[in-house]
């Protein structure tokens, strides 16, 4: 464990995302959660941001809008592969905070990885909620079907997150120029050839009964023929039947009082 | 006797004018802590014809309490007149006593009326010290008036003991009443309105609105930094001065939708708040609150104005409907107080709520309020074979379509325009994908800078192409091009659809052969954005004059009709309240027993059909002229 547990030093890295109806560049969503916990993480509030990469600086703005201070450009020619230069930025820092994939380019959500194998450091990948406690970075990486696992780490490390782990600040206008972007010429190689293969989907879920659902509703509600559980109460006013409720759920204990 | 008494008359008009004027040093150093702020002095002249032509014309709409105010007011100047050339002169001539004797009885009868009003106020009046001020004017004009008596008696009456009595008491009231005067505006009193309305009538900062309609927003410099009015001292001077104008008459809070829905917005509050903010310590104010916030606190003149005085959701109640404006005796600009403290918020904190920033961000993105693509603003057109103008294509008329083309329900409206225009004749195009929003949505929500960009980008798409006219159903965006747009260089020959219907049927372009279906009575509902903000009453009548249907008046009708709710981004902001303002509306509608209310934009339309049923029919204009022209709307 090395770095400063008391002040530990963030890096946030963002990247302008395009907007899905109009093509405008934007802020990512996920980089904007990102920005958000460096943003609270930070005691001045103002975590160095980073960005890699050719788009002009007029794409960034919204990320100074959001209240980002500092915005430190590594200015690359297009095309380049921009993890080397990043990562050398970047290793000074307790703490590297991504979204876990950018709203526009490739949006490969590889980088972070690369980042991490350049660096030797863990990654704490898609992560839904960032906590810190003294040099160690917890976190709920969140998984299909809502499920979460908790992972850990000691500092230094990198983490990205889900769009949903931090709530941006708003767009202020005041704050573009409040903000300012530092520009640094960064080369690169060029990217490396890959291959593109379609998404491999999921399978689906099944279930344990092949019925449809209204089936199964109706099993559970059928009465008269004595099997089902359930009850139909169409008589009396609707405190009676509400009464009736009320006593299925205390019977199966769904309700306390 | 009689010549000390009128020595002492002279010193006590001389005290009188110094305190008077000592008052005024006083208030006007407040005023100063605004903004300096260009003003012509031309407004002074200006000022009498102000006085009695334009604030007439709104006075004069309660006419009990007008000729009251005539004659206290009128009594009360004529009196201080004469006593300066008479007493303060020391001229003592007897002719000009008879002339302030008659002034003084007309005043104490204005005072009277004022008074008797007093007993059983209604409850937009303030009360504390406005309720003590008919009984310092009647004490005022009384005491005056047994001087002038006394001294027309001459030394006979005064030699009296009763004389001399009387004339010890109607010093006095002479004193005790004509205290409330001078020191008015020294101790910001009921009396403060006086000079302060003069002023005011002098350095309005809309002197444009004086012989004319002056509606639209003025630009805000996006490069000086502060952006908004977040201290009561970012205000210019003037605006300030405007203020302490206010004589709690409430008229403003009476009309307001806001207000009467329960939404924690009272106009009223809103400018006495703004007094507080430059003026602490002043009197307390005595009048309704904002509904459901504590009555609001004295403010500090270097503490932000949203958080001391008022909160954020008193101004995002507002509809900007004008109602207020339109109402107020003194002529105070309140629309333009709630949009630069809107500004100052939402460029500064980013913090408009409910969907607010949610339609800001999807203008700032798409160039549209509801985050849609811009070709499909005119998918609803797609079968009607329309021209969409392209570089190097002429139109007469180009029809802007605004929001209301991303509405299912609207598009009817749209298509039954385009149909009427065709069958006049005209030659009508579309701005296809090219037509970007107007912005109105992002300036009335205090995003100027959104706005800029958004006028600025309209303004360079219409100067690409040619066409003679604009013509458009939205009144939000009529009101944009035609009011708001020449400051940015935007000059454009615009119409709302209303104007160009009523032009159409009153030249005979259009036969209207078909019978109009259903029967029952009709009522029509302004938009404020056409009629308060541009005048446009007349035309939509004009219009269904002209296609055979009485309309039945609701008593909010023209200048004083009741918005819809959607104003000034309201229907974003959404603040809750009581009530909501277009069920409101609806109950207007319902009350004056109309089956069907003819609606003229398509943020009416939406508003009002979105009122749970049953309820009256809601129909655009142009959809009931298309339905009496012996064709199908395709
Ligand atoms: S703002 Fe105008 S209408 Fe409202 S209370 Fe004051 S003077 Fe009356
Ligand atoms: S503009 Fe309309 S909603 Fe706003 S304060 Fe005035 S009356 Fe009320």
């Amino acid at each position: 464990m090395s770095g400063n547990v008391e002040r530990p030093r963030i890096a946030v890295l963002v990247s302008p995302a395009v907007h899905p109806v109009s093509g405008r560049a934007c802020a990512g969503a996920a980089d904007l959660a990102a920005l958000a916990l460096g943003q609270a993480l930070v005691a001045s509030g103002a975590p160095d941001v980073f960005y890699a990469g050719a788009a002009p600086d007029s794409a960034l703005a919204d990320y100074l809008a959001h209240g980002c201070r500092r915005l430190l450009v590594l200015r690359h020619e297009p095309d380049q592969d921009v993890s080397a230069s990043l990562a050398a930025a970047v290793r000074p820092y307790d703490l590297v905070i991504c979204g876990i994939r950018s709203g526009g380019g490739m949006s490969s959500g590889l980088l972070p990885y690369q980042l991490a194998e350049l660096l030797g450091r863990p990654l704490l990948p898609g992560l839904a909620e960032l906590s810190l406690d003294s040099g160690t970075v917890r976190g709920a990486q969140s998984l299909p079907q809502g499920e979460q696992r908790l992972l850990e780490a000691g500092f230094p490390v990198l983490a990205s997150v889900h769009p949903r782990a931090a709530t941006a600040r708003p767009w202020r206008f005041a704050g573009l120029a409040q903000g300012r972007i530092e520009v640094t010429p960064a080369t690169g190689c060029g990217l490396t050839e890959c291959a593109f293969e379609p998404e491999r989907r999921a399978l689906p879920l099944r279930a344990a009964r092949a019925e449809r659902g209204h089936e199964r509703m109706l099993q559970a509600i059928a009465a008269g023929d004595g099997q089902a559980a359930g009850l139909v109460v169409n008589q009396g006013d609707s405190v009676e039947k509400a009464q009736v409720v009320l006593d299925y759920l205390r019977h199966h204990q769904l309700v306390d009082y | 006797m009689a010549l000390r008494l009128d020595w002492a008359l002279s010193v006590v008009v001389w005290l009188g004018a110094l305190l008077l004027a000592a008052g005024l040093a006083r208030r006007l150093a407040l005023w100063r802590q605004g903004q300096p702020a260009p003003v012509a002095w031309s407004g002074l002249l200006a000022m009498p014809r102000r006085y009695f032509v334009d604030i007439h014309h709104v006075v004069a709409r309660e006419p009990a309490i007008a000729r009251a105010h005539v004659m206290t007011a009128g009594g009360a100047v004529a009196i201080l007149l004469a006593l300066g050339v008479n007493y303060g002169l020391m001229r003592y001539w007897p002719v000009l006593d008879v002339v302030t004797l008659a002034c003084a009885v007309a005043m104490f009868a204005g005072a009277w009326q004022v008074r008797a009003r007093r007993r059983a106020p209604p409850a937009r009046l303030s009360r504390g010290s406005w309720n003590r001020l008919p009984y310092s004017l009647l004490l005022f004009a009384a005491g005056i008036a047994l001087i002038m008596a006394l001294f027309l008696l001459g030394p006979f009456a005064l030699s009296r003991m009763f004389g001399r009595a009387l004339a010890a008491l109607a010093g006095i009231g002479l004193l005790l009443g004509g205290a409330e005067l001078v020191l008015g505006i020294g101790i910001a009193g009921p009396m403060k309105h006086a000079l302060a309305g003069l002023a005011h009538l002098a350095f309005h900062p809309r002197p444009e609105r004086f012989g004319g309609r002056s509606t639209g927003l003025r630009p805000l410099d996006l490069r000086r930094p502060g952006l908004g009015v977040a201290r009561a001292a970012d205000f210019a001077w003037n605006r300030l001065l405007s203020f302490d104008a206010c004589v709690q008459c409430g008229k403003c809070e009476a009309v307001c939708p806001a207000y009467a829905a329960g939404q924690p917005l009272n106009p009223k509050a809103l400018i006495q708040g703004m007094v507080a903010a430059f003026a602490p310590g002043g009197p307390e104010y005595a009048g309704n609150p904002h509904p459901g916030q504590p009555q609001s606190s004295a403010g500090a003149v270097h503490a932000d104005i949203v958080g001391s005085v008022l909160a954020a959701e008193t101004l995002w109640s507002c509809t900007t409907c004008r109602a207020c404006v339109e109402a107020c005796p003194m002529l105070i600009e309140h629309v333009d107080t709630v949009i630069d403290l809107r500004r100052h918020i939402a460029l500064n904190r980013g913090d408009v709520p409910g969907k607010g920033s949610e339609a800001l961000a999807n203008l700032r993105y798409t160039d549209t309020v509801g985050g849609h693509a811009l070709a499909a603003r005119h998918h609803w057109a797609v079968d009607l074979d329309i021209r969409v103008l392209g570089e190097g294509m002429n139109a007469d008329w180009l029809l802007l379509v605004g929001e209301g083309g991303f509405d299912m329900r609207y598009q009817r409206a749209l298509r039954a325009l385009v149909t009427v225009m065709r069958r006049a004749g005209l030659d009508v195009a579309l701005l296809g994908a090219a037509e970007t929003d107007c912005g109105d949505l992002a300036r009335r929500l205090g995003d100027e800078a959104g706005f800029q960009r958004l006028a600025a980008t309209l303004i360079a798409t219409l100067n690409r192409y040619r066409f003679a006219h604009i013509v458009t159903p939205d009144p939000h965006l009529f009101h944009c091009l035609k009011n708001e747009y020449p400051a940015f260089g935007g000059n454009f020959d615009v119409h709302h659809h209303s104007q160009l219907l009523a032009e159409l049927i009153d030249r005979g372009a259009l036969s209207l052969t078909a019978p109009a279906s259903g029967g029952g009575s009709v009522t029509f509902h302004d938009p404020c954005y056409l009629g308060r903000y541009n005048g446009g009453f007349d035309a939509p009548r004009r219009v269904l004059r002209g296609i055979g249907v009485t309309v039945v008046e609701m008593p909010r009708s023209r200048e004083d009709s009741r918005c819809c709710g959607w104003g000034g981004g309201a229907a974003f902001t959404d603040i809750p309240g009581a009530r909501r303002i277009p069920d409101m509306r609806m109950d207007d509608i319902r009350a004056s027993g109309a089956g069907r209310v003819v609606v003229a934009c398509p943020n009416c339309s939406a508003m009002l059909e979105a009122v749970v049923g049953p309820r009256p029919e809601v129909i655009e204009l142009a959809e009931w002229v298309a339905e009496r022209l012996a064709v199908d709307v395709p």
